[in-house]
């Protein structure tokens, strides 16, 4: 979701009137483009419609990957590579392999998760997003409203009046 | 979402967004007090002993310890299976209360967070150290040489090491995701011009999008998913290198479950020495609050109670065993020379704890604070008596020994401490000590201001 | 708010049929089996241990909750409140074992013990056994009546007094269930394989019954859900019962590997000996009770939906009973019965009888009070319960 450059900052300082303003604008076929907020606002994903994050789904398939090609390795290696006899075990000794698979598949699940978040939320290392407002990751709850592509930007002042009815601060429009 | 009023607020006083962000970030902004500079002098000199006695173990060899024949494994697992322990409090506390929707954690997760990746960091040393080789521990890491000998994924050992590596690993990434949105507050809050690229670089480029919000709540579900049984797995394994073997009072199916209690035992009592000081010292006594102390006493009678019932079965079963090497074993241990290690851990892990029965001492601050001392002690004795008591009596009476540490591993373990304390202290100088952004989140349903009492 | 069990007619019937042949097939079997009441009472034992085990683990879900401040539960926690008065009646069956204790355990046969049995004695007598078994039903009955009491009474009156007490009784329970929860599993089902011990024994057991009760508890709440009463359990608290089943089926394999690891991995015969008799001799179940108690509901509950979904939550639960019994059939049969033990009709229609039986006294227990702790202090936060 690139933004463009003509844009409506308006903010609000608690997250239920965050909650009620952004149900009035999307009652009114305002399209939002994104909201910044502080904290992990409770229902806030619900109210714009965002879909259920695919992370979960990327861990369980990493971790099984992991997993499975952990267990296999250690079979080769000693069944295949260099068998070894140790203490009288099987070459497959099957019990011996679970606890490195177990470790491997956590592992290789937390480094799939974090990479699909990094990439997915652009962030990470020498990252270059922009900061809209410095307050957003204090106290205040920031709207941002595309013009160009969400909205036309013939509506800026009907925006502009909604967003004052609504009682959001500090409205801003960047052209 | 209700909150029944009988519950007890876990925020004190009037507290707005911006009072949160003020009072947590305050230790960042402001100037360090002469107790911090007091603090890191004393815990930099300790590290200086310690990298001396390490240096002259590496120099000279493990002869400079008093591991023997007999006793072939002494301080050094011991204080190993000790640090490790103690870094299981804050995963414990950030995975598993998660899941069990434990709001209370809010305020300490982070710093028990940063306890246990440096106490691991003191962990992993020794086995380092132990080596006698240091620089061959590639060794363990299975790459293709020219040998073409692979590592053996039969030993307990080799499981430790991915277990260690996995857990801190895994600990470091969760702790750190917590961190990017409290890094971005810092971020926008310090003025100064190489802070504020120095902050800039460690937030990641975080923005706050409600849509990063979802996934960061997304990830940090599953991670602490995953983590709860890494934890339980850590100490597990660790319990490996001594159960698979055969010598009796090592070799007993109950060491898992029952390193793990002890660990998160230990742990907590390491989080509330620490808390206990710190809330003090960056007045932070609205944010950790007697109920923070009194829930944390709760888990340690908890887990407390589980080691001495491991204890006891474990007694138990090296009577009804009937196997008289096990049956001498557990004889050996609470009468034997070293009776006093044995009742020194009995008396601080599994009778000391009975106490916090009453609530009065539970919401104690200053027996909370003895306490969380005399468990430490005692679950270092406890590892101690694992180790030495079980092997100084072998099956060969001719070459029964006794086991006297050395000051180089003295030195060593000091040194731990020294390296523990200054990574402390430099954290809660430089990063919030407390998740602001999640103590944010509940502070409508959990805050003194918002339930009216 | 006040909602009211009916235990209707057609029930009834149905749980005195299922009684009825619980009945029918142990007299068959008496008959069939006239050479081997080792094998009746086993299964008598079996299901006394898996039965008695839930409505334990039903009481110790209560203390755990109540102790731990726990909010979503409170609407729900007169279910497993209830398998308090299933706790006599097991008690009753369990003494009954006096009759069949040369049957089942080895060690009783005082006359022929080698020199490890009887070093044993001093622990594995009869009269300590029994004297044990009077301490534990004693302490339990006093307790779990106590909890459930307290917990009718505050229905009645609006007052947290009662919920302050019962706090005490449950930190009691969970108190002495930490103890008891091994001994007895010492008593009743590792002393049957007499030479043989594993200090996990007892916490191994221990984890089993609590996956079993959990799904026990999941089952009637699914039930009475579909007959129209408690309607305000919503999919947030079957997710989180969910969860549970999940969590606890992964801890109760875990401690399940790591005592098969260890004793593995060491090989000293005296050990191994458990698990070489189980496996050469039954291969099935034992691989059988791995899959069906980890791996199905690992991958089964993994998802969100599955664990809020009615269907699929019924379903894996059901599969978790039977898992479980599986499990404790492992345990007792071959040190008891024998190489030669199968599940055959006793087996299977014993324990329908008994879950008549179990269920005929926890729905009439039900009537007894309202469905609602309606004064409950955490019940609206269990009412407006969101995950």
């Amino acid at each position: 979701m690139k933004r463009t450059n003509n844009y409506i900052t308006a903010y609000f300082e608690d997250d239920d009137d965050l909650k009620v303003g952004i149900k009035s604008l999307l009652e009114k076929k305002v399209t939002i483009h994104d909201v910044l907020t502080p904290f992990a606002v409770h229902g806030l994903d619900h109210l714009l419609n965002f879909k259920r994050s695919r992370i979960p789904k990327v861990g369980f398939i990493s971790g099984m990957v992991g997993g499975v090609s952990t267990l296999l390795f250690q079979t080769w290696v000693f069944t295949k590579a260099w068998p070894l006899n140790i203490g009288g075990k099987p070459f497959f000794a099957l019990p011996s392999f679970i606890p490195v698979t177990f470790e491997l598949s956590v592992l290789i699940a937390a480094f799939g998760m974090i990479a699909a978040y990094f990439i997915s939320s652009n962030i990470g290392p020498g990252s270059k997003n922009v900061i809209y407002d410095e307050r957003v990751t204090d106290d205040r709850f920031l709207i941002i409203i595309d013009l160009e592509k969400d909205n036309s930007i013939n509506d800026k002042e009907k925006i502009k009046e909604i967003l004052k009815e609504i009682g959001a601060k500090g409205i801003t429009i960047k052209e | 979402m209700y909150v029944s009023p009988i519950r007890e607020p876990l925020i004190k006083g009037e507290k707005s967004y911006q009072t949160i962000t003020d009072e947590i970030s305050a230790p960042i902004a402001g100037k360090p007090g002469p107790l911090w500079y007091a603090g890191i002098t004393f815990s930099t000199l300790a590290l200086l002993v310690g990298l001396y006695a390490m240096g002259h173990t590496v120099w000279n060899g493990i002869g400079t310890w008093g591991a023997n024949r007999t006793i072939n494994w002494g301080w050094g697992i011991t204080n190993f299976v000790w640090w490790v322990g103690i870094g299981h409090a804050g995963t414990f506390i950030s995975a598993i209360l998660l899941l069990f929707r434990q709001k209370w954690r809010t305020s300490i997760n982070r710093a028990a967070e940063a306890m246990t990746i440096f106490a691991v960091i003191c962990a992993a040393l020794f086995p380092v150290l132990h080596l006698g080789r240091p620089w061959l521990a590639f060794f363990m890491a299975p790459y293709p040489s020219t040998r073409e000998l692979w590592i053996n994924f039969n030993s307990p050992l080799i499981w430790d090491v991915f277990a260690i590596s996995t857990y801190f690993t895994v600990s470091l990434l969760f702790w750190y995701i917590g961190l990017i949105p409290d890094l971005g507050t810092i971020r926008d809050r310090v003025t100064s011009k190489g802070k504020k690229a120095f902050y800039k670089f460690m937030s990641f480029g975080w923005t706050g999008s409600a849509k990063h919000w979802q996934r960061h709540e997304s990830i940090s579900l599953i991670l602490a998913g995953l983590a709860a049984p890494l934890v339980l797995s850590v100490h597990s394994i660790v319990s490996m290198d001594f159960a698979t073997s055969l010598i009796p009072g090592w070799h007993t199916t109950i060491f898992p479950p029952y390193f793990v209690s002890g660990a998160i035992f230990s742990g907590f009592a390491m989080v509330l020495t620490l808390m206990i000081i710190t809330r003090r010292t960056l007045n932070l006594q609205q944010y950790i609050t007697v109920n923070h102390i009194e829930s944390m006493n709760k888990i340690i009678i908890a887990t407390g109670s589980i080691v001495g019932v491991a204890y006891i079965t474990e007694l138990f079963m090296s009577w009804y065993s009937g196997n008289i090497y096990e049956q001498y074993t557990f004889l050996n241990r609470a009468t034997g020379p070293y009776w006093w290690a044995y009742w020194i851990m009995m008396t601080c892990n599994v009778i000391s704890p009975q106490l916090l029965w009453f609530k009065k001492l539970r919401r104690n601050l200053t027996f909370t604070f003895i306490l969380s001392i005399f468990i430490n002690i005692g679950m270092w004795f406890e590892r101690f008596v694992i180790v030495v008591t079980s092997l100084h009596r072998d099956f060969l009476p001719s070459s029964w020994s006794m086991y006297y540490p050395s000051i180089t591993e003295v030195g060593i373990f000091i040194g731990t401490f020294g390296i523990f304390f200054t990574l402390f202290l430099l954290f809660i100088r430089f990063f919030p000590v407390i998740a602001i952004s999640e103590v944010k989140s509940v502070l409508k349903s959990s805050s003194e201001k918002f339930i009216k009492k | 708010m006040n909602e009211k069990f009916k235990f209707e007619k057609s029930q009834k019937i149905t749980f005195i049929l299922l009684i009825v042949v619980g009945l029918l097939s142990l007299t068959a079997g008496i008959l069939i089996y006239k050479d081997h009441p080792e094998k009746i009472w086993s299964n008598i034992l079996l299901n006394n241990y898996y039965f008695l085990a839930i409505a334990l683990c039903g009481i110790f879900f209560v203390a755990v909750h109540k102790i731990a401040d726990s909010g979503w539960q409170a609407s729900l926690i007169r279910i497993p409140e209830s398998f308090a008065s299933y706790i006599p009646i097991a008690a009753i069956l369990m003494f009954l074992i006096y009759f069949g204790m040369h049957d089942i355990y080895h060690w009783t046969h005082t006359e022929s013990l080698d020199h490890i049995l009887q070093g044993k004695t001093a622990y594995l007598n009869m009269p300590f056994f029994f004297i044990r078994m009077f301490i534990y039903f004693a302490l339990w009955i006093l307790v779990s009546y106590g909890l459930r009491r307290l917990s009718i009474k505050s229905d009645f009156e609006n007052d947290n007094k009662h919920f302050n007490k019962s706090r005490t009784y449950a930190a009691l329970f969970v108190v002495l269930f930490a103890i008891t929860s091994s001994t007895m599993s010492w008593d009743w089902l590792l002393s049957i394989d007499a030479h043989w011990y594993s200090t996990m024994f007892g916490w191994y057991i221990f984890s089993g019954a609590l996956v079993t009760s959990i799904a026990a508890i999941t089952l009637i709440i699914l039930y009475l859900r579909k007959k129209g009463y408690m309607q305000y359990i919503t999919e947030s608290h079957l997710h989180d019962l969910g969860k549970y089943l999940f969590g606890f089926s992964i801890m109760w394999a875990y401690l399940w590997f790591v005592q098969f690891l260890f004793i593995w991995y060491a090989n000293i015969q005296e050990e191994t000996v458990y698990f070489v008799q189980r496996l050469e001799h039954f291969p099935i179940l034992f691989y059988a009770n791995v899959i069906i108690n980890l791996v199905l509901p690992f991958f089964v509950l993994m998802s969100r939906g599955s664990k809020m979904k009615t269907s699929i939550l019924a379903t894996i639960a059901a599969i978790i009973l039977i898992g479980h019994w599986i499990d404790l059939y492992l345990v007792i049969m071959p040190g008891s019965v024998g190489n030669s033990a199968s599940v055959g009709f006793l087996e299977i229609g014993l324990s329908i009888g008994y879950a008549g039986l179990f269920l005929y006294v926890i729905f009439n227990s039900l009537t007894k009070a309202s469905l609602v702790p309606v004064n409950h202090p955490f019940l609206e936060e269990s009412l407006h319960y969101e995950t």
